[in-house]
């Protein structure tokens, strides 16, 4: 049991360690975009497609970035009373109302597939089986949802970027759970 | 139940959430979608959660946060600033109180090419404090200046806070930034008279340099610092000017100012692998910090929405209590600090302001000048116990010799100069609304 915890744990930390060390490169993607927009805007025709672009990058960058913001700690509590728990009373709290921010994120990804099959042209209720079925091979990408600028991009990448943003934050919340479990076993994560 | 039951149901949970010291961004969103789901089930109520995350994708102003929060890192983490404090260091030391009133110069300067307040107080608790507590400075006196000081950060254009707000408010993010320009600068000089005050009265809080140390500095040297004042002008003139003058959209301006900042750092040989690996990993921790609270907060904005809480309670202050428009500006002020001092400054940010920026405007103000009051509160809010965003940064990089206490003691003169510089704001709204009118024309 604490072994498959322990594997568990080691693969979604690495996993996660290493797209936020290729993500974080990320703003200079969008400094790059950004500045080729004013560059263009100002020498030539301004271009179409920047403003939209800047946005997917972002998305990606906060979403994929996410996991790794949880391992840097970087997302802030309030610490009035928290402060000042000892290390065991901070992971039975927390592995208490981690499972709310699991459940939030559960929300999330419900959400964005739903969207997500949207933007593939299905709008019945099974969005989970039809995404399924897309990848199998065995439904029909109908009628594509497009942005209503003028660039016009297909949305359901996107959307599937931030699908693929909240499950990995769901591992990391489970992995952050277990660490937890194991703290309390009074073992040493 | 009736809808402000439901709300403040919502608000009480999220508080209670918030104390147990799960992550922000989880307690908000949690309370969320649970009162998403119990109001509307599956008529939306799924959606509401991912429904905010495209409509934060399309929020454009926020593209600046990265460029900000990038430009801010590279600044503190290269000291390029240390010259900058040695300026003010050399031209003002032979003054009463001068290395506290130069300290309070280079967080103006640090503002100007800022747009949050971490970079000035890094820059502050790191550089000045240190050099300060060495000359004799009253430590309780110089921790007020410091925190006083980088909260300018948000006030100062350009400004974090004012974009978010503008997106809240729908107003100009030029305008509101021109806004911040006139109360920025005289809280700055209220900040001076006062430290000019107290060490005039009792000079053992500031000493001047000795005139040995002064004496030392030859005056081809003392020439050679004052151009380190350039790199801010020059800095803040790249970002601005196109801006202003409408070359550039603001997100563009903020890319060049971060380029620019990185540009200076790497020129003047400070860009080490060390400072280089922290800003870019402080930037995606800190972006990603605030996009996740965001995005639970705008659900949680949207379930108050959908409530039509904001109607409820506008209703209860106007018909049911009967009170003028400007009771309730200062009653919505007084609550702002108070929740001020126990919401984090982010959640504050958007959860509040969604809530009393649509009150403002249907009471009649102009939401401009309001932006400006929005921003004076938030710095008291920042820097106010027990939750304060400088406070808590305060304490992680104050030398040892500074307690709690004396971090808590030191801010009580500073914070009512700001209230003091708030009812001033209230009272003359040209001091916000002058410089936009001059610029925009109206």
């Amino acid at each position: 049991m604490t072994g498959m915890l322990r594997g568990f744990i080691r693969g979604v930390d690495a996993v996660n360690h290493r797209l936020g060390r290729v993500v974080m490169y990320g703003i200079f993607v969008l400094m790059g975009i950004l500045l080729w927009s004013s560059v263009s805007k100002t020498f030539f025709l301004p271009s179409l497609w920047t403003l939209e672009m800047a946005q997917f990058v972002m998305v990606g960058y906060y979403v994929l970035g996410g996991p790794y913001s949880i391992q840097l700690g970087s997302n802030v509590r309030m610490d009035l009373l928290y402060g000042g728990w000892s290390d065991r009373r901070k992971a039975w709290f927390d592995l208490i109302t981690v499972c709310f921010l699991i459940f939030y994120l559960c929300v999330l990804i419900y959400g964005a597939v739903s969207s997500t099959a949207y933007s593939l042209g299905y709008w019945k209720d099974a969005p989970f089986s039809f995404l399924f079925g897309v990848l199998t091979g065995a439904e029909d990408i109908g009628r594509m949802e497009q942005s209503s600028s003028a660039w016009r991009p297909y949305m359901w990448p996107i959307k599937v970027v931030m699908i693929v943003g909240f499950v990995l934050m769901l591992l990391q919340c489970l992995s952050e759970l277990f660490k937890d479990v194991l703290r309390l076993k009074g073992e040493t994560v | 139940m009736p809808y402000e039951m439901i709300a403040t149901l919502m608000f009480s949970t999220m508080m209670l959430m918030l104390l147990t010291g799960q992550r922000v961004f989880g307690a908000i969103g949690f309370v969320a979608v649970v009162a998403a789901l119990l109001l509307w089930g599956d008529k939306g109520g799924f959606d509401i959660g991912f429904a905010a995350a495209m409509k934060l994708m399309k929020w454009y102003p926020l593209l600046t946060l990265p460029m900000f929060i990038f430009m801010g890192y590279v600044l503190s983490e290269s000291k390029i600033a240390d010259d900058l404090y040695r300026m003010f260091h050399v031209w003002m030391g032979g003054l009463r109180g001068g290395l506290a009133i130069g300290t309070i110069g280079l967080m103006v300067l640090i503002s100007a090419m800022n747009g949050l307040s971490v970079a000035g107080m890094a820059i502050g608790a790191t550089i000045a404090l240190p050099e300060l507590l060495k000359r004799g400075y009253d430590k309780r006196m110089v921790t007020g200046v410091i925190q006083a000081g980088s909260s300018l950060g948000i006030l100062v254009p350009p400004s974090v806070v004012l974009v978010l707000y503008a997106m809240i408010a729908r107003q100009p993010v030029g305008q509101l930034w021109l806004a911040g320009v006139v109360p920025g600068l005289m809280m700055a000089g209220l900040f001076i008279a006062y430290i000019a005050i107290r060490c005039r009265l009792n000079p053992v809080l500031g000493p001047t340099l000795d005139e040995d140390e002064r004496s030392e500095i030859p005056r081809a040297e003392k020439l050679r610092l004052l151009r380190a004042g350039l790199l801010p002008l020059i800095i803040f003139a790249v970002m601005m000017v196109p801006f202003v003058n409408g070359w550039t959209s603001l997100v563009e301006s903020s890319a060049i100012g971060a380029l620019a900042a990185f540009a200076a750092a790497v020129l003047k040989g400070r860009m080490t692998r060390t400072v280089f690996e922290n800003s870019v990993r402080n930037t995606l921790g800190i972006t990603c910090m605030f996009m996740w609270i965001i995005l639970a907060a705008l659900a949680f904005g949207a379930v108050f929405d959908g409530l039509g809480a904001v109607k409820a309670i506008e209703d209860l202050f106007t018909e049911r209590l009967n009170l003028s428009p400007w009771m309730i500006l200062i009653l919505m002020q007084l609550s702002f600090i108070l929740m001020g001092t126990f919401l984090d400054d982010t959640a504050m940010l958007v959860i509040v302001a969604p809530l009393y920026v649509p009150l403002v405007g249907a009471l009649g103000f102009d939401l401009v000048w309001y932006g400006i009051l929005y921003t004076i509160t938030c710095q008291i809010a920042y820097m106010t116990p027990p939750f304060g965003y400088n406070l808590f940064l305060m304490r992680a990089m104050a030398p040892p010799e500074i307690s709690l206490r004396d971090i808590y003691a030191s801010i009580t003169p500073f914070v009512i100069v700001m209230a003091g510089a708030l009812a001033l704001v209230m009272i003359f709204p040209q001091l916000a609304l002058w410089l936009p009118n001059y610029v925009y024309g109206k």
